[in-house]
């Protein structure tokens, strides 16, 4: 079985926001992939970016410079 | 207690809810159709008097048990989150859709599945057109769907589906106001208190797990992802197992008696028609009854959408009809979909692309 480790979660509002997170961090190079929400942050069905711990601050820029609403930003073993 | 940490879990949980179905099969619900959200939907609407249909008028307790469920277990696990204002007239058009797709297919995705374990190839041609309704939904996220976010609002909101289940039951316990089939699919079901544990159990279940029909596909198609498709694995291995052990599992098309038709074309379309719409609308009809549960007024105003719709699909005469045996020629009678039932999934499915394809996420909003 693959080993978990520590990932960075971002959440968003919608389905389309995790959709624009995943374009954005395309072109900008950010490496990550969209999952489902993992069910310890949420009981509802919305998709997240999953990222490495140390781009966090990449990510907030591209959060910033694209305008992408993010709910919340968590650390999860995945 | 979580169930989303390994596959074996997700499968448990699938497990458990096929057991419930199974349970209540065999305890008086109509043959394969242990639990379906659209048919029991349908009956429920009858039962208050939104259709006419005699022989499927019956307040179902697994709906009612489906939505307190989800209530229960969400506020007793702090995750009961009162939330509202995403498109919900769009939802009540999508209700709407999914209820109508679910008639003219005969079953919600929930009952494709157990049709599928009992043998009926229609359901497995249906299937055909369920993956194609969500792959176009999931093309239409991809091109930027959205209905828009929810906000927070006062927690009461989120708790008047769930007061109005408990008034169902308290009319169906106590009253005689309700209708109740005393012929067809309405007459025939599990005993109440039966019913009501069975359908608590599985809306538990489902709330922890997620389980969704849609959702499942839609993930496997855009994520790669195959938790909530492991759930319904397990949910179709109890139902092929005891479908098999009690001789019910019949790999035909034209079988009497299981309330389906043969109509390939529009077993696809109606089918295409729920996928699309519950992919649109973020979940398959079991889901939006869970959501509703804890606490999403918008899921409330699609499960309110998918009573009207189903009160419709009999006022209208859309909904299908099954393959039955003639009592008196003993003549296998084929089912088939109306005309008006037709045109009417014909509409559907525009109205899904007219929904998919004008409501944009606004960037830099």
């Amino acid at each position: 079985m693959r080993k978990k480790e520590k990932k960075l979660v971002v959440t968003f509002h919608t389905t389309a926001d995790a959709m624009a997170m995943e374009k954005a961090c395309r072109e900008y190079n950010v490496p990550g992939r969209l999952i489902p929400v993992p069910r310890s942050i949420s009981a509802g069905c919305g998709m997240a970016w999953c990222m490495a711990v140390e781009d966090r601050d990449k990510i907030l820029r591209v959060l910033k410079e694209r305008n992408i609403e993010q709910e919340d930003v968590h650390e999860c073993m995945l | 207690m979580n169930l989303s940490d390994s596959k074996k879990k997700l499968a448990a949980a699938g497990v458990v809810c096929g057991l419930v179905a199974v349970c209540l099969a065999y305890f008086g619900n109509p043959a394969n159709m242990a639990f379906c959200i659209a048919c029991f939907i349908r009956d429920t609407a009858g039962a208050l008097g939104l259709h006419s249909t005699e022989t499927v008028q019956y307040a179902r307790p697994e709906i009612i048990g489906l939505v307190l469920g989800s209530f229960i277990i969400s506020v007793a696990a702090k995750e009961y989150r009162s939330t509202a204002g995403s498109s919900p007239a769009v939802r009540f058009i999508l209700g709407m859709i999914l209820a109508i797709g679910s008639l003219v297919f005969l079953g919600c995705p929930l009952r494709m599945i157990i049709r599928m374990s009992a043998g009926d190839l229609n359901a497995w041609v249906a299937l055909i057109g369920f993956v194609l309704g969500v792959g176009t939904g999931v093309f239409a996220l991809k091109k930027g769907f959205s209905l828009g976010r929810a906000h927070l609002t006062n927690r009461v909101s989120g708790g008047v589906l769930p007061a109005l289940m408990l008034g169902i039951l308290a009319l169906a316990a106590a009253t005689p106001l309700l209708k109740s089939s005393s012929g067809g699919p309405g007459s025939m079901h599990a005993p109440l208190l039966l019913a009501l544990a069975g359908g608590l159990i599985f809306g538990v279940f489902a709330q922890k797990s997620r389980m969704c029909l849609a959702g499942g596909i839609r993930d496997a198609i855009l994520m790669k992802n195959f938790d909530l498709l492991t759930i319904i694995g397990g949910f179709f291995a109890v139902m092929l197992i005891y479908n098999i052990v009690s001789g019910n599992f019949i790999p035909a098309f034209d079988t009497p008696g299981v309330i389906a038709h043969s109509e390939h074309l529009w077993n696809i379309l109606g089918m295409y028609a729920v996928g699309f719409a519950a992919v649109l609308a973020g979940g398959c009809p079991l889901r939006q009854l869970i959501l509703a549960g804890q606490g999403s007024s918008d899921s409330a105003v699609t499960v309110t959408g998918m009573f009207i719709g189903a009160a419709l699909a009999h006022n209208f005469g859309l909904a299908a009809s099954g393959t039955a045996m003639d009592a008196q020629t003993q003549k296998v009678v084929e089912g088939a979909v109306p005309f008006y039932g037709k045109i009417a999934v014909l509409i559907c499915i525009a109205v899904c692309f007219i929904i998919a394809f004008t409501n944009k996420r606004t960037e830099g909003k």
